[in-house]
């Protein structure tokens, strides 16, 4: 059993609050994972998740994407039900879960095409801009199952510099990634968080990010 | 950076045009239900006569029946590797009606699947000697019930999508439920050979398929959701 | 009307009325159960043609026409459990499949033991309610294995709360699809294909004693294994605990 302080963002004021989660319940098969978790994720926040294997991380990270819905509790975004404005929710949100969501038979240009047209319109060039700054010049036109695991993450990380979307949802999106990735991705989580986006990550490393919250579950 | 968000239809061909560039991309996936298709009604007059008389009484049941079976076969790799690589947590997040999505998914697999069994099915009759004027009902038959057999097999494909090790589970749920089809597509081939209109059934079929095209893509994007959960 | 309806959610509340309810039921079952017996097998005149056989029929149709309730109160279970998310709809759809295959599978083997004196064939394809039973049967077991094959048990009852909605839809089409395409197959009829064929109102009302008695024994039934289901799921909780304590 597991319950979180509420945690208040740096600036507390409303306005700002994106997701607001309330009271979250979850139990699997008789196992309580977390009750009673409160938190809020405000613009320019990065809200990183920690807790031991078996906490609830994934699961929440998971029920906040509206993916699983065997919780109770609340989860307003911008103090609204999400299910009232769901298709503004879902443009706004980009989830990039344990399995990255890019197909091994596409090459990363096709897989990108795809995962970014079902939110926004997207060009060639700027899926061609974005492969280059995740490094993956040289393996536009590759098939990914020709990729290892860290590049088939960084196909998945790409659609972060494409998508306009204001909340990242990232389940450990460092575990495949080397050194640089690693800087890369703090720097690419930085400029959301400036720009006035949100993100909220689980991971086990430490980030060196200034606009850090942590939350602790279990 | 552009943020002009993408239309429902500007979505809905994005995912058929994946679809169609992966079943492309992987050909096994395409030609092993079709030669699977082939192989199956070519060992009916072998298990039970090679007399035309008695084949040309089998062939429309023989031909429909291999479909179901071939549809079925192919069915498993509608949903299974998006699940496996995560694009199917991508498909329900997307911000369009998941409807759109699931039916964009169901005509590319029809497309690469169905339908080149339904243009070679005449060969195949023409060997299990059905006469000729049962072509044409043969094919419209195939062409309206393939498709409903896809929309109908997509929910049980779906609600099995999470399970490890899957087995023999898809056909028995899936079976049963295309006796109808089965039953009006025979019964249209036999009134053709009957020389009766088989417009009577085929009409049946077409409203079948509508039906099927406006609700069964409901319940598919139901059990992804159930089964992603 | 809210407040008593999730009250009739809730297992604990459910297991304590149904144990209240269940002497009643059982005593009333007993009590159709005998009457339609004896009446249908002692005391009612064999029928001049169809002798013995006429007794079995008793049971088949009553058997028969429980296993029609089967998909409609998995469907409105599945509804239940997928909009209300209530457990107990659930707990009642895994015996309801259960149970229903077991009904189905009575009707069939007592259809074709009928059969097999009035037929004189055990398995009869122009019987069209015979061939739809079968498919029921097999859309059942669908749902069962269905059920087995997924660990997760919210996942399970969210699926095949899905798929016996489809499958009510569907055995219903089955069923007239399957009348259709027999009409047109009868090619030679075999005597008396339909069970209502002369009988007498003796025979209908040991009948409707019977049906009587059948549906009461699914209730029995279906409320026996739902309140074992209830211990089940609900073994660490305290009410349960308490229970166990007691006795």
């Amino acid at each position: 059993m597991s319950s979180a302080a509420p945690t208040t963002s740096s600036n507390s004021d409303t306005d700002n609050i994106m997701l607001a989660a309330r009271e979250l319940f979850c139990a699997r098969d008789d196992r309580v994972l977390f009750q009673n978790l409160n938190f809020d994720l405000a613009q320019g926040q990065v809200l990183q998740v920690q807790g031991s294997n078996g906490s609830g991380k994934t699961t929440l990270m998971r029920i906040l994407c509206g993916l699983n819905d065997s919780y109770e509790g609340s989860i307003k975004w911008f103090g609204q039900e999400i299910e009232d404005q769901a298709a503004s929710f879902f443009s706004s949100l980009l989830y990039i879960g344990h399995r990255v969501g890019v197909s091994k038979v596409l090459t990363p240009v096709e897989n990108l095409r795809w995962s970014c047209s079902l939110k926004q319109a997207v060009s060639d060039e700027q899926i061609m801009v974005a492969l280059r700054e995740v490094g993956l010049r040289g393996f536009e036109e590759s098939p990914c199952y020709t990729l290892s695991a860290g590049q088939q993450q960084r196909v998945s990380l790409a659609r972060l510099i494409i998508s306009p979307a204001s909340l990242w949802v990232l389940d450990e999106p460092f575990t495949t990634l080397d050194t640089k990735g690693v800087a890369m991705l703090e720097k690419i989580m930085q400029r959301q968080a400036q720009a006035g986006g949100a993100v909220m990550v689980t991971t086990h490393h430490s980030l060196s990010i200034p606009q850090l919250t942590i939350l602790s579950l279990g | 950076m552009a943020e002009k968000q993408t239309t429902t239809s500007a979505a809905f061909i994005a995912t058929l045009k994946r679809d169609l560039l992966i079943a492309f991309k992987k050909k096994n996936d395409i030609v092993n239900p079709f030669m699977f298709f082939i192989i199956v009604v070519s060992l009916f007059p072998i298990g039970i006569s090679p007399e035309s008389d008695r084949l040309t009484e089998i062939a429309a049941g023989v031909i429909w029946i291999s479909v179901l079976l071939a549809s079925m076969l192919s069915m498993d790799n509608l949903y299974r590797s998006d699940y496996e690589d995560g694009s199917l947590e991508q498909l329900l997040l997307s911000p369009h009606p998941l409807f759109f999505l699931v039916l964009a998914k169901n005509i590319s697999h029809w497309l690469v699947s169905g339908l080149p069994v339904v243009l070679v099915s005449p060969i195949l009759a023409y060997m299990l000697a059905l006469p000729t004027e049962a072509y044409g009902t043969l094919v419209l038959s195939l062409l309206l019930g393939t498709p409903i057999m896809s929309l109908v097999g997509s929910i049980a494909v779906a609600l099995t999508v999470g399970l490890g090790s899957r087995g023999l589970i898809l056909a028995v749920i899936t079976l049963p439920m295309s006796v109808p089809v089965l039953i009006f597509g025979t019964l249209a081939v036999q009134s053709t050979l009957n020389s009766q209109s088989p417009v009577g059934y085929l009409s049946l079929m077409l409203v079948m398929l509508s039906v099927s095209v406006s609700l069964a893509p409901l319940a598919s994007a139901a059990a992804l959701k159930i089964s992603v959960n | 009307m809210w407040v008593w309806f999730s009250k009739l959610g809730s297992p604990k509340w459910f297991y304590e009325l149904s144990g209240k309810w269940l002497p009643w039921l059982i005593a009333a079952m007993v009590i159709f159960m005998t009457i339609g017996l004896v009446w249908g097998l002692v005391f009612l005149p064999p029928d001049y043609q169809q002798g013995f056989t006429s007794r079995i029929l008793i049971v088949h149709v009553a058997v028969a026409g429980t296993s029609l309730a089967f998909f409609p109160l998995m469907l409105v279970a599945g509804i239940i459990t997928l909009v209300w998310r209530m457990k107990l709809a659930d707990m009642v759809a895994k015996h309801a499949a259960i149970l229903g295959a077991w009904f189905s599978f009575i009707t069939l083997a007592t259809g074709s033991l009928w059969g097999s004196v009035m037929w004189g064939t055990w398995w009869e394809w122009t019987d069209s309610r015979l061939v739809s039973m079968l498919f029921q049967l097999f859309l059942l077991l669908g749902v069962i294995s269905l059920r087995s094959a997924l660990e997760d048990s919210e996942t399970a009852a969210k699926a095949c709360a899905l798929l016996s909605i489809v499958g009510c839809i569907n055995v219903v089409i089955i069923k007239y699809s399957v009348e259709w395409w027999n009409t047109l197959h009868q090619v030679a009829s075999p005597v008396s294909l339909d069970p209502s064929s002369p009988n007498g109102p003796q025979f209908w009302i040991a009948t409707l004693i019977m049906i009587v008695a059948v549906y009461l024994f699914l209730s029995v039934s279906l409320i026996l294994s739902t309140r074992n289901e209830i211990l089940e799921r609900e073994r660490r909780s305290q009410w349960v605990q308490d229970l166990v304590l007691k006795n």
